[in-house]
């Protein structure tokens, strides 16, 4: 395609009446190439930075609200988080076991991901590579599984597990976070294996590659900021979730992050410095997997809803 | 061919790795049986029993230390516990009692006894108790309590322990603004309007807006009115005029002596607040003393039961009193009752109440040397068993006492604080659904 400059090539001469009489025509200098600037380009910098200074400062103001109280004496009013302790850390991860619920949280946020992350891969292959009868109804469904809460299948899932003899098991969790998880993540995985173009698979397989090498050689590489989208949010969610854990696991040993944070409330009383201590723990490692992926993740979620 | 040499092992890889993890998870599992309906079988007295703890985390210690001593005196029992955080506990249970899973032992508070006897979750204690130990040791009082809010005429839990109203207040604002001990409804306003410097950020008083607003409204309420009864009739007090009247008194204190924010003010916020700014009084149960002392130390502030009227009457609800259930489908019924007399004894009864800053049900525990050195739970003792207050039984023997109490009030009363409406149209509106509910209750109970 070529592109049509007009700035460099000068208007046609009017006709004149005088027609062979007339000058020759000159060439107008070519108009300075002029940069199209966006409305924020020229917008003065406080214009800019005043709100979101005032957005961060909401957003921050919590948080550091959570390090205060956690690292501030019991009884201190201080503003500032000095003097500091380490005492409700001390406290929470050792006498109220976060320690326990810290790995258990890990294993099941892992195992979620893993799960998640290669079911739904090969789930959104199939649906972004091969026509079968009822893909669009499958599709359908998948969106539709969305619109159920975890909530209104948690006696269901409770017989189930409990017929499976997996109650107060780790891996009622991770099946239920998995299952509940999977229609999105096979949504978005389909849309980012639709962007790489089927000519790759299909020269691949002409150099001599089965189906599966050249899903793996050449189209996997290219999934790498959809797979840390999925994973990621694989990850937090079950990292944060709630009900599952506080429903199907019954012994302390088996208890999660958000369930041990609960239980940090009592009916009449609450240690703040231990609460938000145990915040500050449960909150540290999806900001820290955050600041790490930000980069995928925003690409990955950008690239997956070009298509889908 | 070396692609089909990588792609085997791999494959086997991933079998191995299916495998462990099919393991993995289902190791260690349970089947999650019992649930409400199994009739459950009184067992051997020996082995394992599972305990729910209904308010898990703050109260988790104290339990394993009871449990250690149980298992100690009773080698052949080994007891799970279970720690439940307070505000799933009625989730958890409902549950369980759907799908399964049940423990052996749980504590039941007063406030959610109706509900799970009503499912048939419970096994009832009278036979058990009459020849028991504990017969005779247990406070009247608190067993009336929970036999009454369990809703049949049964006892359904061994009471352990009760809490009640306290009006904590900072001794020295009042010291410094030169104000008497608000032991009356009117030192206590006075009070509030004296503390009150706005410009200053200090207040008077902070309000319960949010969860759990309805019990402390209701304090206040039938505190000031002087009515004794709930009931008149089939007809509920709440909206008698006096009550009305007090009512509005009390909401008057919003904005006025109170911080504005106190309109979404749960138990947690409210007592943060207290202890870490200049507010002048608080009303809370026992339960928060120890977060005070800790926030506070024991010299800036007291802790006495709730304001008189002017001529010394006192009246006041009842709190909930926290108890133990046996379960219905236990396996294992006297080997989990044996812990509950264990746990419901002079000692453990005892250690218990001393951690929470509660009242020991157990009559024993409650003449021990520490009830004396705890002046809240001192003073609240004195009130409960002197005879000469007048309690108000919330009606906690209503199927709907926790909806109605609750989900369906608290925003209604958030309004009333508002001036979106009247305390008249709120309790107008609450009287309709308790006398709906009663005859309701009634009904079913002939």
């Amino acid at each position: 395609m070529i592109a049509q400059d007009d700035t460099t090539t000068a208007p046609p001469a009017p006709a004149t009446a005088a027609g062979a009489d007339a000058a020759p025509p000159t060439r107008t200098p070519p108009a300075p190439r002029r940069k199209r600037r966006r409305a924020w380009d020229e917008a003065p910098r406080w214009q800019i930075y005043l709100p979101l200074g005032i957005y961060l400062l909401f957003t921050l103001i919590p948080f550091y609200w959570i390090v205060l109280f956690a690292v501030r004496p019991a009884g201190s009013t201080s503003l500032l988080p000095w003097p500091m302790t380490t005492a409700h850390f001390e406290k929470v991860w050792t006498e109220r076991a976060f320690a326990t619920f810290f790995q258990n949280s890990l294993l099941i946020g892992l195992a979620t991901l893993v799960t998640t992350t290669v079911v739904a891969l090969a789930g959104g292959y199939a649906l972004a590579r091969f026509d079968f009868r009822i893909k669009k109804g499958f599709m359908l469904a998948l969106l539709c599984s969305q619109f159920v809460p975890g909530a209104l299948l948690l006696v269901p899932l409770f017989q189930i597990f409990a017929n499976l003899s997996m109650i107060n098991s780790l891996g009622s969790v991770i099946i239920a976070e998995t299952v509940f998880q999977l229609p999105l993540s096979m949504i978005l995985i389909s849309g980012f294996i639709k962007n790489v173009p089927y000519s790759l698979e299909e020269a691949a397989w002409v150099d001599g590659c089965s189906r599966f090498a050249a899903f793996r050689i050449v189209v996997l590489p290219l999934l790498r900021p959809g797979l840390v989208a999925v994973g990621s949010f694989a990850f937090v969610h079950s990292w944060n979730h709630f009900l599952f854990a506080l429903m199907f696991l019954s012994s302390q040993e088996k208890q999660t992050i958000p369930v041990g944070l609960n239980t940090l409330m009592g009916a009449d009383s609450v240690d703040l410095g231990a609460l938000a201590a145990g915040g500050v723990i449960a909150a540290l490692p999806v900001v820290i997997v955050f600041a790490f992926i930000q980069k995928w993740l925003v690409t990955g979620f950008s690239a997956g809803a070009v298509k889908g | 061919m070396t692609i089909f040499r990588s792609g085997r092992r791999r494959a086997a890889s991933a079998l191995a790795l299916a495998t462990v993890l099919a393991l993995t998870v289902t190791a260690c599992g349970d089947d999650g049986s019992g649930a409400a309906g199994d009739k459950g079988t009184e067992g051997s007295g020996k082995g394992e029993i599972t305990f729910w703890d209904n308010n898990g985390g703050v109260r988790t210690d104290v339990w394993k230390e009871i449990i250690k001593d149980f298992e100690a005196a009773n080698p052949d029992i080994k007891v799970t516990y279970v720690g439940v955080a307070s505000t799933e506990v009625q989730s958890k249970y409902d549950t369980a009692i759907q799908g399964g899973g049940l423990p052996d032992v749980g504590g039941v508070g007063a406030a959610m006894l109706a509900g799970i006897a009503a499912q048939n979750a419970l096994e009832p204690l009278d036979a058990r108790l009459e020849s028991s130990a504990l017969k005779g040791k247990l406070n009247a009082g608190m067993v009336d309590s929970v036999k009454s809010a369990g809703g049949q005429g049964k006892l359904f839990t061994v009471p352990t322990s009760a809490s009640n109203g306290v009006l904590y207040y900072r001794t020295d604002l009042f010291k410094t603004a030169g104000l008497e001990e608000p032991t009356t409804w009117s030192k206590f306003y006075t009070a509030a309007d004296k503390l009150t410097a706005k410009d200053k950020n200090r207040f008077g008083y902070t309000i319960r807006g949010g969860s759990g607003s309805i019990a402390q409204a209701l304090d206040a309420m039938y505190g000031q009115s002087g009515i004794t009864s709930f009931w008149n009739g089939d007809k509920t007090t709440v909206n008698d005029p006096k009550n009305v009247a007090a009512l509005e008194k009390y909401v008057g204190l919003f904005k006025k002596n109170t911080p504005a924010a106190d309109v979404n003010n749960d138990f947690t916020k409210m007592v943060a607040q207290w202890d870490s700014g200049e507010i002048g009084m608080l009303n809370h149960n026992l339960g928060s003393y120890k977060d005070h002392v800790k926030a506070l130390g024991t010299e800036k502030f007291r802790g006495i039961p709730n304001p008189t009227t002017d001529d010394g009457t006192r009246v006041q609800v009842s709190n909930p009193v926290d108890g133990l259930g046996l379960f219905s489908s236990s396996k294992n019924k006297a080997a989990a009752w044996k812990f509950i007399e264990f746990a419901a004894s002079h000692r453990s009864n005892s250690k218990w109440n001393e951690s929470a800053g509660a009242i020991p049900a157990n009559t024993e525990a409650a003449k021990d040397a520490w009830i004396q050195k705890a002046e809240p739970t001192k003073l609240a003792a004195e009130v409960l068993f002197s005879g000469k207050a007048q309690i108000v039984q919330l009606p906690y023997y209503l199927p709907d006492w926790n909806t109605i109490s609750k989900a369906d009030n608290e925003p209604a009363f958030q309004k009333v604080l508002l001036g979106k409406s009247t305390a008249k149209e709120f309790l107008d509106s609450l009287a309709e659904q308790l006398n709906t509910a009663q005859a309701e209750w009634k009904s079913q109970n002939k």
